[in-house]
């Protein structure tokens, strides 16, 4: 056929495709999955100098599928999340670049608070330690897990000091010795919390964060509340409605994650959701 | 000394012959590619700055890999299958000349590549580190010496694409041998210092001598990455940088010699 014939004729009929492919395309459901990460070792071996770039593009992975999980979690949306992969892309993603802070920045803004591996997190931090032995948000976030999480108030100490030397102020310090205290606990979170969100680059991991911190604000608000309770009935109040009915509190501060605040045999203030999404939940 | 001006006369023809060849062109394919880097560095939590110098870097070596394998590889080749080899190889020159001023006009135009996109590299990382300024203050001689780095690399494995060419003219072969060397050679190191590693208990002494082999006869490609150092800002070790360019000097001479010899014995028909 001649070509000045068969030139038009092909061109309509991309031009007809192009509209139905890309709408299929776009419509297309996001593959929400971390999937198979390689052994670091054999990455390691087959990616000659490519290494940084190979753990910069896992990261990226790795954000897209919590990307997913973090709009999904906000359309109430039940979604299994695959904790072991994400471990897995992010020992990869160090074990190639041991310098990438997106990787510990990324296991601590999301991992310790949502799988709950602290001690996992911790280790990955001391191996980062070993490299970036110039930055002090490891340290400070080590810190933060022994104080908060695990309770271990002298391993806490160490890593504070740590941070505080390579920061060159006490600063640290003491504000830890603060925090010891349990009462100190949600003033420690929502300082740790405003360092995280001041460095997330990332708008999931932003999201993320900015609820958790809005979650202990709210915490923090009735706790002031039930401390002036206690200050002029020599009590702790039965409810958090007491707190309320009695003018303690002005209203009734909102659990980002759709929970209901009640003050439990101890004393401590705790919500139904205990601050996760469900759904996002394992 | 006129087989010496017959050589450097080898060496500006090899070179001109690869700018004529449009090769440049393709290179400046690669070079649209450096602007978009600030762009997606910038999805980075942390390192935004870091992660661009790690772009430019993977991105120029990635671009002198397929150069050196293409131009190494399928230059020997090349000429003879033009018949180009039989007509310079009339003239008062031996094949070792013939073959060493081709080597130095790729290499030679492997050095103008890194120093063109060494330059728009630069330029990207400059502007990524003016609008998100890193907390690690970054170091341009730990870049430069990347890139310089980078550069020596390439022209070895030139070196080595030469030697297989030596043996082998068919158009497969340099190719796909230089990839294979260069891929071994680069994971050398690292399988040396996993068997020689406290955390490995149960090797065989065969595999092991095989690795120790393989580690001292190959080239070791990964001695010339300078990536960690230019990234994050980390001081190289002076007296490493000469013992790596000594290394390179030593390591391109052998396989030069050895790829002469070979040129020199074969039968060409």
């Amino acid at each position: 056929m001649n070509s000045r014939v068969l030139l038009p004729i092909l061109i309509s009929s991309y031009l007809l495709v192009l509209f139905p492919f890309t709408t299929y395309m776009k419509n297309k459901p996001f593959v929400e999955k971390m999937g198979y990460v390689p052994s670091p070792e054999f990455m390691r071996l087959v990616s000659a100098d490519q290494k940084q770039a190979l753990a910069a593009a896992l990261m990226m992975k790795t954000m897209i599928y919590y990307g997913g999980l973090v709009e999904r979690a906000k359309n109430q949306i039940a979604v299994t999340v695959d904790y072991p992969g994400i471990f897995q892309a992010l020992s990869a993603c160090v074990k190639l670049d041991p310098y990438n802070m997106d990787a510990y920045y990324f296991a601590q803004a999301v991992l310790v608070w949502d799988a709950q591996q602290v001690e996992m997190a911790n280790d990955l931090l001391k191996y980062g330690m070993r490299y970036r032995d110039w930055d002090y948000y490891l340290p400070y976030f080590a810190g933060f897990n022994y104080a908060f999480f695990l309770k271990d108030y002298a391993n806490a100490a160490i890593y504070y000091k740590r941070a505080g030397e390579l920061l060159g102020t006490d600063l640290p310090m003491n504000l830890a010795g603060r925090y010891m205290y349990e009462s100190g606990r949600t003033d420690m979170a929502i300082s740790y919390l405003t360092t995280m969100i001041r460095g997330a680059g990332n708008e999931a991991v932003k999201q993320s964060l900015q609820t958790r911190l809005k979650a202990f604000q709210s915490v923090r608000t009735v706790e002031q509340a039930k401390e002036a309770y206690r200050g002029k009935f020599n009590r702790h109040p039965a409810s958090v409605d007491e707190l309320l009915g009695k003018g303690y509190l002005k209203e009734l501060p909102v659990d980002p994650y759709g929970g209901t605040f009640y003050i439990d045999n101890q004393g401590m203030v705790r919500s139904t959701s205990k601050f996760a999404f469900g759904v996002v939940k394992k | 000394m006129q087989k010496g001006l017959i050589m450097l006369q080898i060496f500006f023809v090899t070179f001109k012959g690869i700018l004529r060849d449009r090769v440049f062109r393709g290179i400046m394919m690669a070079g649209v590619l450096f602007p978009l880097i600030p762009s997606i560095s910038s999805l980075s939590m942390r390192q935004v700055t870091e992660l661009s110098i790690s772009l430019s870097l993977s991105l120029l070596s990635f671009t002198l890999l397929l150069l050196s394998i293409f131009l190494g590889g399928t230059s020997l080749w090349k000429d003879i299958e033009r018949r180009y080899t039989f007509s310079v190889l009339s003239l008062p020159l031996t094949r070792a000349s013939f073959l060493v001023g081709k080597f130095f006009g790729i290499a030679a135009f492997i050095v103008l590549t890194t120093a063109i996109l060494g330059l728009i590299a630069s330029a990207v990382i400059w502007s990524s580190a003016g609008v998100y300024p890193s907390l690690r203050p970054f170091v341009w001689t730990n870049i430069v010496l990347a890139f310089f780095f980078c550069s020596l690399k390439y022209i070895l494995v030139i070196a080595v694409s030469f030697l297989i060419s030596a043996v082998s003219t068919s158009f497969f072969l340099p190719i796909f041998g230089t990839i294979s060397l260069f891929i071994v050679g680069s994971a050398t190191q690292e399988v040396y210092d996993y068997l020689h590693s406290s955390t490995v208990l149960t090797v065989s002494p065969f595999v092991k001598n095989i690795a120790n082999t393989l580690y001292y006869l190959l080239p070791n490609f990964s001695a010339f990455d300078f990536e960690v150092n230019a990234v994050y800002g980390i001081s190289p070790s002076l007296s490493g940088m000469i013992w790596i360019c000594v290394y390179f000097v030593i390591y391109t001479a052998v396989m030069l010699a050895l790829s002469a010899v070979i040129f020199s014995r074969r039968e060409m028909q």
